[in-house]
């Protein structure tokens, strides 16, 4: 390959061997600067937050509701039903639901109201339980724990709902929350409880599923106002400082996306020109035409655009490294006992 | 397993090295588990601190440390030591996360004590519905024992084709009827009620109260006409080409006023953008979580 040819990167690893891994080939090294720029942001604002600065928060309906919720329950003394979605692992996600769970039982052990708390895997069961019990406590009424208002149901999808929708049924609870990772089961939550005339509050991290949960509940929340919920109910600096972290980083997308939108219309505008130029200027002579956008390709792979930075591109299969041999990779024999 | 496949976390099968790690993995757990539990309660934390921190601190490793290019693991050996701990981080990736999925087997014991404890209570003091108990319980124990008892004879009896429903005993047709008979089939009928309930949503959604609702009842109506074909192929062929475009022209402005066109700008321009702006929301929320959760910043359920 030519010497002018060899980009950046290559030209580095051809010359230099600075090792750069294979993830960070061309523009791949973007995707790392990206992920700190964020996290920088959320612990600078967490630090912020801490130092005693006051950020804002903007009024969020569907967590205005839960004390209505729970409200309503009370008054018709019925069980308030909480579901932390279908993850399983647990993973970031159920944590925040069972975040935002424990301040439904907080709320609702004050007015000694009884809740129900549905777990679809056996860890969530097992997180879950020690969170309720620890919310009851700090509360100062552990007599009102009830082990058995946290149950396992089912790690089949199916079969959890219909045990979900069977407890809606059997308990005629008066307000549900349905938060956490859901999927196809998320219709039939929600519409068992709006047949039962539940007071509904519902949230998915699944996109596909929010229209589901706005057709059928009384308050949706939608995409990051998931996470926002602890924040908005706490006020704890930690985490208000690390919702505004969220929000300056979708500012920084904001502007970087508004950046590459111009840059990719002029550099489409310029290519069109171009390419127009070469054709009428070849006058129908087709060798030409492929010669003349050869070299603007050529040309175009050394300009500079915005939005080429967001376009990954693996190290080229042809490029040799010299490595040593591994010792028994010839015969590689089989030893132990293997399933036959 | 091939000589090529021993790393730092495999030995060879039934050696002295593998029951040496067996033996030190139970009894390093076990002091982990009766460590935990004799702990106070302000003591644990820092503990769990301290491991959750070791297992974020292995994934962000293990995402970014620089990955060899090019590398071929079954004939090459990785070059100086940035190359040595990429290629160690990428064996400890599946041993790692089967780490999680142990923990998970412990706890799942916890999830049948959970079941068996609350229908067991509702049999013996003959609460309300308590024969859909008795059904419950005998069903679990039938599934674990006819599932086991498939699956060892599966192993045990490796010559017989057990694809041939012929060639099954009285234990592999009571899994089979008990799993893809009952269960699967009853999985099916849940998923199917869904049709349902999405009319009926659909129905309440589509209602119009607000200039909200009837837009998104003008935008769901163009969709829907946009994929049944007789009222697709009357609108786009009979009425569009055959009344307004020019012969031979495909390029047309009145091109764009098709229902196919319509739908297809509706879902490009508004429904695609609008989703994929929802997950970076959830995803840089879930970025966020992660990283208190990493850094012990996350205090949960207080």
């Amino acid at each position: 390959m030519p010497k002018d040819d060899l980009t950046f990167m290559e030209s580095l690893w051809r010359n230099h061997r600075i090792p750069f891994g294979s993830q960070y080939w061309e523009q791949g090294w973007f995707g790392m600067l990206f992920t700190f720029i964020f996290v920088a942001f959320i612990l600078l604002n967490i630090k912020r937050a801490g130092a005693g600065k006051s950020l804002f928060i903007r009024r969020i309906p569907g967590l205005n509701a839960i004390d209505e919720a729970v409200g309503r329950a009370t008054e018709m003394g019925k069980p308030i039903l909480m579901v932390p979605g279908l993850s399983d692992p647990v993973n970031a996600i159920a944590v925040q639901a069972i975040n935002i769970c424990s301040y439904v039982t907080k709320t609702a052990a004050k007015f000694s109201n009884p809740i129900i708390m549905c777990a679809y895997s056996a860890s969530m069961y097992t997180l879950a339980q020690e969170v309720i019990r620890d919310v009851y406590q700090a509360e100062g009424v552990p007599e009102r724990f009830d082990p058995d208002s946290v149950r396992f149901i089912s790690d089949r999808q199916f079969a959890f709902a219909a045990g979900v929708s069977g407890i809606i049924h059997r308990e005629q609870t008066a307000a549900t929350f349905f938060l956490g990772e859901f999927y196809a089961e998320s219709l039939i939550f929600a519409e068992t409880a709006n047949s039962i005339g539940a007071i509904q509050v519902a949230s998915s991290t699944e996109a596909t599923q929010t229209p589901f949960f706005i057709a059928a509940c009384d308050y949706v929340l939608i995409g990051d106002e998931f996470y926002a919920a602890s924040a908005y109910l706490t006020r704890e600096p930690v985490l208000v400082g690390s919702l505004v972290g969220q929000d300056w980083s979708k500012m920084f997308a904001i502007a970087c996306i508004l950046c590459g939108v111009v840059s990719q219309s002029i550099f489409s505008f310029t290519h069109s020109r171009r390419v127009e130029d070469i054709v009428n200027s070849a006058g129908g002579d087709k060798d030409k035409i492929k010669a003349g956008l050869a070299q603007l390709k050529k040309d175009e792979a050394h300009q500079f655009v915005v939005s080429k930075f967001f376009r990954q591109v693996d190290p080229p299969e042809d490029l040799k490294v010299d490595r040593e041999k591994k010792p028994a990779a010839e015969k590689s024999p089989e030893v132990g006992i293997v399933n036959k | 397993m091939k000589v090529n496949e021993i790393n730092f976390w495999t030995k060879v099968p039934f050696s002295k090295d593998l029951w040496m790690m067996v033996i030190l993995t139970i009894l390093v757990g076990a002091l982990i588990v009766f460590g935990l539990s004799k702990a106070p309660s302000q003591a644990r934390r820092p503990i769990i601190w301290i491991l959750t921190f070791l297992s974020g601190a292995f994934f962000v490793l293990y995402q970014y440390w620089p990955k060899a290019i090019n590398f071929d693991k079954n004939t090459q050996l990785p070059n100086g030591g940035i190359e040595k701990v990429a290629d160690f981080l990428n064996d400890s990736n599946s041993i790692v996360g089967t780490i999680a999925q142990v923990l998970a087997a412990f706890m799942l014991g916890l999830g049948i004590f959970s079941i068996l404890k609350i229908h067991g209570t509702r049999i013996a003091k003959r609460q309300r519905d308590w024969a859909f108990s008795v059904v419950l319980i005998v069903s679990l124990l039938l599934m674990v024992f006819l599932g086991y008892g498939d699956f060892h004879i599966r192993e045990a009896t490796k010559t017989i084709d057990f694809d041939n429903p012929e060639k099954w005993g009285a234990i592999n047709m009571g899994r089979d009827f008990l799993f893809e008979g009952l269960l699967q089939q009853m999985d099916a009928a849940m998923f199917s009620i869904i049709a349902f309930f999405i009319l009926s949503a659909a129905y309440r959604a589509f209602r119009a109260r607000s200039v909200e609702a009837t837009i998104l009842l003008g935008t769901a109506l163009l969709v829907i006409f946009s994929l049944m074909g007789g009222i697709a192929y009357l609108w786009d062929t009979k009425f569009i080409d055959e009344h307004f475009a020019k012969p031979g022209v495909t390029h047309d402005l009145i091109q764009n006023l098709k229902l196919a066109e319509i739908s297809k700008w509706i879902r490009g321009t508004f429904q695609t953008p609008a989703i994929t702006g929802i997950k970076f929301g959830i995803g840089l929320g879930t970025l966020s979580m992660a990283v208190r959760i990493w850094l012990g910043l996350e205090k949960g359920g207080k």
